[in-house]
């Protein structure tokens, strides 16, 4: 097995003899100019988590270490004091995955930043030079996120930096998304080059697009905020990448790009059935922990510590896996373990760094977090005039109300009537009232979009089901995307408990309007333009060209002055005749 | 109604009839060509980014093995509860990593109740956004009352294989349904939240659906090839794309032929060519689901069932390598299917003749109609009521003059002025009676609607047959209490056709073949009108002839087409009603038979309206 050949070829230190000392919090020296980490843990269905957080600290004046400079030109110009840049492709499977990551944002772009401006006026065109600039920055069309997108929540966000009284006055939030966006490979690079050793050495080292791509769910996300204490502030700059990987995906595709089967020998079959296994296979269901290493799954090791990185002496990878299973690191790394199981790792300085777990069978049971609520939205209704939202909400706690508030930022061409909004609990308990409030702004027809936020609380063990009706707009022909018949989309709800920070988001949803059949005007217009452009060409020519025998033809010196004689002559002869007609 | 001075001739009354036959006979040629070379044409790709068959497909080897054992297990549940078989599947899928839903459901039509339970499991794409999802179904049950076996173990071991793949752009459904009928369309319904009380609804739910693929394949022995089911519920039709593509990769990559409507033995002549196209269009016509994808087509979801047939040497590797590389194709797809026909009515695998060049086929019998109306209006006018009194021909009895145009004032109440001898050669028509008739009748026709899909009892067409031999003398007898004049009988099968054609050519757009059917059984109701009493032999063959045709008989002849009992129709035609949202029946009865009842009122009236008339004239 290759596994086990690796095993044998790199010296490892098994982590159970050598368990060093528990090591104490290590919050308590000063904060550095940078900082990384990375997270790994176990998701039941063998999926690993894999979050890589960055967190790079810089001055408010202009004198940047490893602060990127190309962001705080960007905030200093847009006047930003704090911003939130999330890229997620994929879904939070919360039934299997537990409580979602809180850095996670709805599919496709997502931003909002509050912005220092003196009315909202000023504030739209701070927001404007924002999106632009950070449009160009990421290689994402958030340029697009106009007017029509933009909405300005009043309770689902609250600042995470630290912003005095005075300023807080002063600062607008904006929030934008885009939904549509696919996130790829060209927004990862400018995320890397933002990073200090820009993916060259430490744990960006194994952020490979093809690998970060390939995951089940992934998320990168850019918050930049002023942290104080004691009165000393900074400008914090934390990047977060997170995804999920199928352990079984990535290992195969390892050994082939595609899945063919198995050979009939490697197939996994249960025996007990009672046609056997001649020639057919019932495949075993539960095989355990597969087992996994980090160049595996992410195609290449950990390159050593990025050397800007705070003191090397300290842990940089965790594992969070359940006790029992046992992991083996590279030579020459030191491992902590911390009081609640979670097991941490120094890097080597200059060697390669690898984490690999073994196959565990039977699986080990895996502690999940219950998220403290589960969100789904999708639409009710059929036909191009109008439909329907439906969001279920349910609140998993036996005993604890849920409040939180229901952010929907809908486009223009979706009318909703707020009259058809209606809330319905299951189990029924009646006396309850789950709106406490209600924030709605409505549409303007391509100006802005519906704003809709509500604040709910759902009683323990319950399910809350939020639905209302809406019409399609029916659009102007130019205002059709090139592939109008796929349909628009619809960003994704977010979901906060002001009271924990928590926040949670839907998924997007694919709103098919009216659409005209493009077809027809675009080959009635094409082909009478070819035809146009044919007859006119050739007309032209004919009425321009002179035709002359070959043995005209005078030598190449004189060609030019001769033609431009007969143009003449032609002209006047033509001026002329006319004349003579006129007469 | 002010006609241009040209068309007040009386000549041009002469003309229409034949007119009107010249329609009926042109609509009916036009359809006869189409099979031709000339009128139809060859099927292609319309929507590129399907690239049909431009995948490689791995779908073999192990997967045979898996496939086995899953077709063990399924046919292990072949007699078990419903609830066991659901356990299995659901354990199975889970077993897969797939999310896995149920759903139970309930349906009462016609005093018989439908109840099962569909199981699904929703393969999520990586990294995707659930916008979007495709359908892969198969039901436990097939529509033969078949146990579908290798179907659902191989839907079961796609499912398994389509894990493994990384590349989904859109969530793949894997639903199992209970039956071939209920089961689809309570899914299909509850997914849409549209869904009746008796129907759960869903736990779990993907994206718009982009495109269904339904096996059918309860053989355990190799087959020789697919049969390709596509019409919808009223006849509506999956996108051509679809279809095409379904062909194109059983044919161009796997080898496998493809036939549809049943038409096994198709050698691509003419003769086959037109028997296809006819039993498409009985099928559409009949608008009922031929097979479990047809509940998703009213919801614009594309949706074809591949059925296998034959005895060859094709088995569930190939079968699941179509499905692969049909899958592979949908994920494909960037849009909703838009590019290619929805319209069409197809020859053979690879022949179709497109809306444009079918529709004036039904359009001219529509049209039929409308002009025999004109022609009856413009006649209802133009003799006085003295005048013809003597013998009641039906042609004009004055054509000499038509140099004295009236304005016409549609006097809705007045009853024809006969105090005095009036000799001119056009006069008003009164037009309460003959209106309010029609009305009438077409509020009796929701009667017979309510009726049949209340109580499809096996006495009730018999009945009814009887009812609709006895209905026309007796509304004729009732009308008689308003001592109708011959204008009456003219105008009111006037109205009646015009209501008829209206009703056709509107509906031929929606669902040509229905149009084309009505209307060519319809077609005598231009030609029967009240006889004299000296030809009262032509008025019994005109009323024979609309027994023949009556929708009742027409009932009779769906029940040997489809070679199934009139109670198994009846039932059928209740449960589309209620369950798939069938509006054929609006059409028979709400339609055709007020139009048929109107005939052979006038018909009758041949033994009675005429000696009305004689006494009235006295």
């Amino acid at each position: 097995m290759k596994l086990l050949r690796r095993l044998i070829a790199v010296v490892l230190v098994a982590s159970s003899l050598l368990s060093a000392t528990t090591a104490t919090d290590s919050t308590a020296k000063g904060p550095t100019d940078y900082d990384e980490h990375l997270s790994l843990k176990t998701l039941p269905g063998n999926a690993v988590l894999a979050s890589f957080s960055f967190v790079t600290n810089g001055t408010f004046d202009n004198h940047h270490s490893v602060f990127p400079r190309s962001l705080a030109q960007i905030l200093e110009h847009s006047h930003a004091r704090e911003l939130h840049l999330k890229f997620s492709l994929g879904r939070w499977d919360s039934e299997l995955w537990g409580t979602p990551i809180g850095k996670a944002g709805g599919t496709g772009v997502e931003l909002w930043a509050w912005v220092e401006a003196d009315d909202d006026a000023g504030a739209d065109k701070q927001w404007r030079t924002l999106t632009n600039a950070l449009s160009g920055l990421f290689c994402a069309s958030l340029n697009f996120i106009d007017g029509t997108r933009t909405i300005r929540p009043v309770m689902s966000f609250a600042p995470e930096g630290h912003h005095s009284e005075k300023e807080m006055e002063r600062l607008h939030l904006l929030h934008g998304s885009l939904p549509r966006e696919p996130v790829c490979t060209e927004n990862l690079t400018p995320f890397l080059k933002l990073l200090p050793c820009k993916g060259r050495a430490g744990i960006s080292s194994l952020l490979d697009g093809h690998k970060l791509f390939d995951a089940q769910w992934q998320s990168m996300s850019v918050v930049i905020k002023p942290v104080c204490d004691n009165g000393r502030c900074r400008l914090q700059v934390e990047q977060t990448v997170d995804m999920v990987l199928d352990i079984e995906r990535s290992l195969q595709r390892r050994d082939s790009p595609v899945p063919k089967p198995l050979p009939v020998e490697r197939l996994n079959c249960d025996t007990s059935k009672f046609y056997g296994t001649g020639d057919s296979c019932f495949p075993q269901t539960n095989l355990g922990d597969l087992p996994w290493s980090l160049s595996e799954i992410f195609g290449r090791p950990i390159k050593g510590v990025c050397p800007l990185a705070r003191p090397s002496r300290e842990a940089h990878v965790c594992a969070i896996v359940p006790a029992e299973r046992s992991i083996f690191v590279s030579q020459n790394s030191v491992e902590i373990k911390y009081p609640d199981g979670t097991r941490c790792f120094v890097l080597p300085d200059t060697a390669d760094f690898d984490v690999i777990l073994p196959q565990q069978s039977p699986a080990l049971p895996l502690r999940l977090e219950l998220p403290p609520l589960y969100a789904s939205r999708s639409f009710t209704g059929h036909g191009q005039e109008r439909g329907g939202v439906q969001a279920v909400l349910r609140n998993p706690s036996l005993t604890e109300t849920v409040d939180f508030v229901y952010l929907e930022s809908l486009p223009w061409f979706m009318k909703p009537y707020l009259h058809t909004l209606r809330t319905t609990l299951s189990p029924a308990s009646p006396g309850f009232e789950p709106i406490q409030d209600l924030f709605y702004r409505p549409v303007l027809d391509r100006a802005r979009g519906a704003h809709l936020e509500a604040a709910l609380r759902i009683p323990p063990n319950s399910t809350l089901t939020l639905s209302y009706d809406f019409d399609k707009s029916v659009l102007r022909y130019t205002e059709y995307p090139p592939d109008a018949n796929r349909g628009f989309d619809v960003a994704a709800a977010v979901i906060t408990i002001p009271k924990t920070g928590f926040a949670i988001r839907t998924t997007s949803l694919l709103l098919s309007l009216p659409t005209p059949d493009f077809s027809m005007p675009y080959n009635v217009i094409i082909l009478s333009s070819t035809v146009i452009a044919l007859a006119f060409g050739s007309v032209f020519n004919l009425l321009v060209r002179r035709f002359v025998g070959a043995d005209e033809v005078s030598p190449r010196t004189q060609r030019l002055e001769e033609f431009k004689e007969r143009l003449l002559a032609a002209i006047l002869r033509r001026t002329r005749g006319e004349k003579k007609k006129m007469e | 109604m002010a006609l241009p001075r040209p068309l007040r001739s009386a000549k041009i009354l002469k003309f229409l009839p034949f007119l009107s036959i010249l329609c009926v006979l042109v609509g009916v040629t036009w359809l006869l060509l189409l099979p031709l070379d000339e009128y139809s044409r060859n099927t292609y790709i319309s929507e590129n980014a399907l690239l049909p068959g431009g995948v490689h497909t791995y779908f073999s080897g192990s997967e045979q093995n898996v496939f086995r054992a899953y077709r063990h297990e399924v046919k292990a549940l072949q007699h078990a509860p419903i609830e066991q078989m659901i356990e299995t599947i659901e354990s199975i899928f889970k077993g897969q990593g797939l999310k896995v839903g149920t759903q139970k459901f309930r349906y009462e039509a016609g005093g018989k109740i439908y109840e099962g339970e569909n199981v699904y499991a929703v393969l999520e794409a990586p990294r995707g956004d659930a916008t979007e999802a495709v359908v892969l179904a198969a039901p436990w049950i097939n529509g033969d009352d078949q146990l579908n076996q290798s179907g659902v173990a191989l839907v079961m071991a796609l499912a398994r294989y389509f894990k493994r793949w990384s590349l989904w752009s859109k969530d793949v459904i894997f639903l199992i349904t209970s039956d071939a009928r209920a089961g689809p369309q309570a899914w299909v319904d509850a997914y849409h939240d549209t869904h009746t009380p008796g129907v759960a609804s869903l736990p779990l739910t993907s994206g718009a659906l982009q495109g269904v693929v339904v096996l059918d394949y309860p053989t355990t022995n190799p087959w020789d090839r697919i049969h390709v089911l596509y019409d919808g519920i009223n006849g509506q039709l999956p996108n051509l794309d679809l279809f095409n593509t379904a062909v194109h990769i059983s044919g161009h990559q796997m080898g496998v032929r493809a036939s549809l409507q049943e038409m096994f033995e198709h050698n691509d002549s003419y003769e086959d060519r037109l028997r296809t196209m006819l039993r498409g269009m009985v099928n559409q016509g009949l608008g009922h689901a031929t097979g479990p994808h047809s509940v998703f087509i009213p919801y614009h979801i594309d949706a074809v069932t591949l059925q296998v047939s034959g005895i060859g040497h094709h088995d569930e590797v190939t079968m699941g390598r179509i499905l692969e590389s049909l899958f592979r194709s949908l994920n494909n797809l960037l849009e909703h299917f838009h590019q290619s026909f929805f319209f069409y009515l197809l020859l053979a695998p690879r022949k179709f003749v497109s809306i444009g060049t079918y529709l004036p086929s039904a359009m001219l019998i529509a049209v039929n109609f409308t002009i025999t109306a004109i022609g009856l209006w413009i006649k209802s006018g133009k003799r006085s009521s003295v005048s013809s009194h003597g013998e009641d021909t039906p042609e004009p009895s004055s054509i000499t003059e038509e140099k004295k145009p009236l304005i016409q004032e549609a006097s809705s109440s007045a009853i024809p002025s006969n105090s005095s001898p009036i000799t001119v050669t056009e006069h008003s028509r009164s037009l309460l009676l003959p209106i309010s008739f029609i009305l009438a009748l077409h509020f009796l026709s929701f009667l017979p609607l309510y009726i049949f899909n209340t109580y499809p009892s096996p006495l009730l067409t018999p009945l009814f047959a009887l009812l609709s031999l006895l209905l026309p003398p007796v509304l004729s007898r009732l009308l008689h209490l308003f001592s109708p004049t011959a204008q009456d009988y003219e105008l009111i099968k006037c109205f009646s056709l015009l209501l008829l054609g209206l009703f056709l050519s509107a509906l031929a757009t929606l669902n040509f073949s229905l149009s084309f059917l009505v209307g060519l059984f319809s077609v005598p109701f231009s030609f029967v009108a009240p006889q004299p009493s000296g030809r009262r032999w032509v008025a019994l063959l005109m009323g024979a002839a609309l027994q023949v045709l009556a929708p009742t008989t027409a009932l009779l002849g769906v029940a040997v087409y489809m070679r199934e009992g009139v109670e198994r129709i009846l039932l059928e035609a209740a449960f589309g009603w209620r369950v798939w949202g069938m509006w054929t029946q609006v059409v028979v009865w709400c339609v055709w038979w007020p139009a048929w009842v109107a005939a052979g009122v006038g018909v009758v009236s041949s033994w009675c309206g005429v000696a009305e008339d004689k006494e009235k004239s006295r």
